[in-house]
């Protein structure tokens, strides 16, 4: 929670420094004109000391991430092929909303954020049977991680063999009385495929958030629970979600980022956009436009269009999220 | 105290970003300063390839000893998002490899043609039309891709047939497959289209036997009748092979690369569309297969009158970039990659087969000496004449011609229009 | 510790499935780099009958691997103590102290992160190279910190923004300056969250192949990734050897995160002292 006072620096800081017990000053100033302007350069020092700390980051973000994104944003503007350098205006934006690629790796990305909540569920309960000291939490915690650190590519490779038509998933269900599914064959199911295995390789990061977020968790209130005869539903919803309503914020935000800018090597490997072009994503697409097309400044516009997808996702669940957090 | 190990935890992280600053080596290389030429590929990594680059730099360093040539080898699915980015920002590499078709002939802009520096090799190398867009030549080529139709001479004995004698016609193919398939459970086709690839490979592998010569000819010239009988028996064999359980289950989710090739060479199907350089070829199969029992059969025909040929074009090519600083040493490395002696490396170790019509290939196999043979007669690939554009959508539409989701008839009016389009 | 009277077991079967889950790909990656090409091809899925463990000797020897893992160690770790940091000490301005456009700064760092890579790649790499530091060092460990650095950021805001007013206000009445509580106060207290943001961040740096490729683009520079992936070329079928190289590359996060994730749990318990 911020300070209340209106400046960083509270006049008790000063009354602390005459006293010189804990930063070092030496004892008995040599005249009182010279305390008073170290005082003030002491004073101001403090009053940047925000603006320094945040100045490096600021500085970076807005020279290597802003600045180039204004540049990118202005190049979409522009033509490719014969076009090449020209402005042509909202053109290619034109030309995005009339390919049925582009509108189909759209529908996907609304299926992508209803299936948010899953994919934060999932690590947010486990993190709390962790935390919770259920039995082996130490080697879960360990093992859960593992998939994390395995490049997309292999995972990729590896799930093609395990949901190949006749491959070992289809077996077991053979054997169970299902018939064989073509999970990556079958337009319908071919994107559940893909997610549900994006979410098995990253949960263990979601995981890590989770477990350093329950560090601000009051443990007060659990023992209160637990005293007062709370089952497990009724302290996930009163005392831990709220408790960790920050990080859920963040998990879900961090989540729909990673499903949106980090699948592509899944689709390359498992999909390469089909079948039907049905697991089509806009990085996917971006990809595609930019090196297989050659037409980058498509490729510029729907990276735009992207951000502004992310951008207005992103602050929405912020808002929902905090709103419904400061309810319970 | 803490507040000193913090500070020196700062100051630690400041002298390692100075270490780490003057640790980088020599200058950034732009696209070439005088005395080094950077080369492009996804190939120069590859073990297989190593003797084909030392000859190549050899024989370039007879003509210009004192230019370094530095190979940087590209993951191959960021090849041409890279290739685009440096372009975009007007300097990369001198040289640069490329795949014959719509990926070259889409960024001409940025190469030099090279025809004034390659005119001597024009007789010696073949494929030259696949690097060539408004009659100039942006590549020279390095290998020959095509795509024989390949099939398991030890399955045709198993089931009786006589492996020396392929069918000639379609009923007669459809027929073999039915024996095979009775006597050793072996399928007909290993076919993986997930990547959209297997119709190409069909198209282009089963065209001369589908096509007459002259729609042939004409399709190649750019003349195309997407409504033709003809063109539409194409993608109707395609959905019927499918349909008939001639292929592999779950086609639409086997990819070419390297699912299908190897459902070919563990013998769990008799013919497969295949290629003629780097993979999914007579080398590859002859490992798994032996050489002996590899056989190479040109299209059944399936249209009266059709006369089939081994379809193939230009591979791989090396081109120049428009802003290397010296075009006439470029060229001479290119001329260098392409040189006879090291593309008989090229075809020895990776078993590619060499744009250079010089080399000798009898001692590879009969399988080999079937596809050199028929080169000659051979003629360029349906879909490499295509823009890479329709050849993406025609990926996608072979999908749904399988799944149902689309009739031929509709098929071939939406890749027409994209042809007109494109 | 608290404890919850939940039927524990209940719960850790259902886990040890998922975590076999989660090791058996590790494990069919092992399997697979001591196949050979052809035993891999001819059955996925068998156990391996002999260990060849040339293919590890062979990822690492066919494309220069020391060099390169000794390029992304250095990288990613001047990268993750930078990220750490600023992330640390802005993350701690933009949650705890009030201050005329701490808002507006905290939607800066915050838009930063929704904006993918592939629409200020062209430009980033320009600027780069514009200022002399494309293919070197310091230029790559800029990329990544600008790339993760909204990320760190947004997650140690997020964090400290948990932490009681009053630990401030008591350290600021003892006499600390804002540098004082930083030091004294938020860098152990977020322990934790700087182990983790610490562990994700080095992951992404590491297995980066995209942004290492445009910012370092000669061949002696490369990072081990990128050597990793150059293993698969167009169509190779080599999936041992470049399993191999997989391996070789997931090893150094697995062992820093089992190292750490034992310090990060701790931190949890440790920094449940507040309240």
């Amino acid at each position: 929670m911020p300070l209340g006072s209106s400046s960083p620096v509270r006049p008790a800081a000063e009354a602390g420094r005459a006293d010189g017990a804990t930063t070092g000053q030496p004892v008995g100033e040599p005249s009182s004109a010279t305390s008073s302007r170290r005082a003030r350069d002491g004073r101001r020092a403090e009053r940047l000391a925000p603006y320094v700390l945040v100045a490096p980051a600021v500085l970076i973000i807005v020279v290597l991430r802003l600045w180039p994104l204004v540049v990118g944003v202005n190049f979409s503007f522009t033509g490719d092929g014969e076009r090449n350098g020209t402005t042509v205006g909202l053109d290619n934006y034109a030309d995005l909303f009339d390919d049925p690629l582009f509108r189909t790796a759209l529908r996907n990305v609304g299926l992508l954020v209803l299936l948010l909540p899953i994919a934060v569920a999932i690590p947010g309960l486990i993190a709390t049977f962790i935390y919770l000291r259920v039995p082996g939490h130490r080697v879960f915690r360990s093992v859960y991680f593992f998939p994390a650190v395995l490049s997309p590519v292999i995972v990729g490779a590896i799930f093609n063999l395990l949901l190949a038509y006749d491959g070992p998933l289809n077996t077991v269900l053979g054997g169970a009385g299902l018939g064989p599914v073509d999970w990556l064959g079958d337009p319908d199911v071919a994107i559940f495929a893909v997610v549900g295995v994006h979410i098995w390789a990253t949960f263990g990061m979601a995981l890590v958030v989770f477990l350093a977020g329950f560090a601000t968790l009051d443990s007060a209130l659990l023992d209160a629970a637990r005293v007062d005869g709370a089952s497990l539903p009724q302290t996930l919803w009163h005392v831990i979600i709220p408790g960790l309503s920050r990080t859920i914020q963040f998990v879900f935000v961090t989540t729909m980022i990673g499903m949106l800018t980090s699948m592509f090597g899944l689709l390359y490997i498992m999909t390469s956009g089909g079948p039907e072009g049905s697991t089509y994503l806009p990085e996917y697409y971006i990809w595609f436009q930019q090196g297989q097309m050659n037409r980058p400044a498509l490729a510029s516009a729907a990276s735009t269009a992207l951000f502004l997808i992310m951008l207005v996702v992103g602050l929405l669940q912020i808002s929902v999220l905090r709103r419904a957090g400061r309810e319970s | 105290m803490k507040q000193r190990a913090l500070w020196s935890a700062v100051l630690v992280a400041g002298l390692a970003l100075a270490g780490c600053g003057s640790a980088s080596e020599s200058d950034p290389p732009s696209g070439g300063s005088s005395g080094k030429l950077v080369v492009w590929d996804w190939k120069s990594g590859d073990a297989s390839a190593a003797s084909y680059i030392e000859k190549a730099k050899a024989d370039f360093a007879k003509k210009h000893s004192g230019v370094t040539v530095e190979f940087v080898a590209q993951p191959f699915e960021q090849y041409y998002t890279l290739l685009g980015a440096a372009i975009q920002a007007g300097k990369g590499p001198d040289v640069m490899l490329f795949n014959g078709g719509g990926q070259i002939r889409d960024r001409v802009d940025a190469l030099l043609p090279l025809d004034e520096y390659v005119g001597d090799d024009k007789q010696r190398l073949a494929g030259w039309e696949a690097f060539t867009k408004d009659s100039k030549t942006y590549a020279a080529p390095v290998t020959l891709q095509g795509h024989p139709i390949y099939y398991n001479k030890a399955l045709y004995k198993k089931a009786g047939l006589d492996p020396e004698r392929p069918a000639a016609t379609w009923d007669e193919f459809v027929a073999n497959c039915a024996a095979i398939t009775k006597a050793t459970r072996a399928k007909c086709f290993a076919q993986g289209n997930k990547e959209g690839i297997g119709i190409q490979f069909f198209l282009s592998g089963f065209g001369s036997g589908i096509l007459s010569p002259q729609e042939y000819d004409d399709w190649i010239a750019g003349k195309r009748n997407w409504s033709s009988p003809a063109v539409k028996r194409v993608f109707a064999l395609w959905k019927e092979v499918n349909d008939k359980g001639m292929n592999n289950d779950g086609a639409n989710s086997t990819a070419m690369f390297n699912d299908a090739f190897a459902v070919f060479q563990s013998s769990k199907a008799s013919h497969v569309t295949g290629l003629m350089s780097d993979i999914g070829h007579w080398k590859d199969f002859a490992e798994f297969l032996e050489a002996d029992n590899v056989g190479v059969m040109k299209s059944p025909v399936v249209t009266a009158g059709a006369t089939p040929s081994l379809p193939f074009d230009g591979g791989i090519g090396y081109a120049v970039a428009k802003w290397t600083k010296d075009p006439k040493v470029a060229a001479d490395l290119v001329r260098s990659l392409t040189s006879t002696d090291a593309l008989k490396s090229f075809y020895a170790d990776a078993g590619a087969i060499a744009a250079d019509s010089t080399i000798d290939v009898s001692s590879a196999g009969p399988a080999v000496a079937t596809i050199v043979s028929e080169i000659d007669g051979g003629k360029p690939a349906l879909h490499v004449a295509l823009s890479s554009k329709t050849i993406d959508l025609m990926g996608r539409l072979s999908q749904q011609l399988l799944s149902g989701s689309v009739t031929v008839d509709k098929a071939v009016q939406q890749l027409a229009a994209s042809d007109q389009a494109g | 510790m608290s404890r919850l009277r939940l039927s524990r077991w209940f719960v850790a079967v259902p886990m040890a499935v998922l975590a076999l889950a989660t090791i058996y790909p590790l494990l069919f990656t092992a399997n697979v780099a001591m196949k050979t090409r052809r035993e891999y091809i001819l059955d996925r899925f068998s156990l391996t009958s002999t260990l060849h463990w040339e293919n590890l000797s062979t990822a690492w020897n066919s494309v220069g691997m020391a060099r390169y893992f000794l390029n992304s160690v250095i990288v990613v770790t001047c990268a993750v103590a930078l990220l750490l940091l600023i992330g640390s000490m802005a993350g701690f301005a933009l949650s705890q102290l009030r201050f005329r456009g701490s808002s507006a700064l905290f939607l800066v760092c915050l838009a930063a992160l929704f904006i993918p890579f592939q629409v200020i790649m062209v430009p980033l790499a320009r600027i780069m190279a514009d200022t002399g530091l494309i293919d070197t060092y310091p230029g790559l460990i800029l990329a990544y910190v600008a790339q993760f650095l909204p990320f760190t950021v947004f997650l140690m805001t997020s964090y400290y923004r948990a932490v009681p007013a009053e630990i401030i206000d008591a350290a600021r009445i003892d006499g600390n300056t804002v540098y004082g509580v930083y030091r004294r106060i938020m860098l152990p207290i977020g322990t934790p969250a700087l182990l983790s943001v610490g562990i994700l961040n080095a992951l992404f740096c590491w297995n980066d192949v995209l942004i290492s490729l445009l910012m370092m683009p000669s061949a002696d520079h490369r990072t081990l990734m990128v050597g990793v992936t150059s293993l698969r070329g167009q169509y190779s079928d080599d999936i041992p050897t470049f399993a191999a190289g997989v391996l070789i590359a997931a090893v150094p996060v697995l062992v820093t995160y089992l190292f750490l994730q034992r310090q990060i749990a701790d931190g949890v318990t440790a920094g449940a002292t507040k309240g």
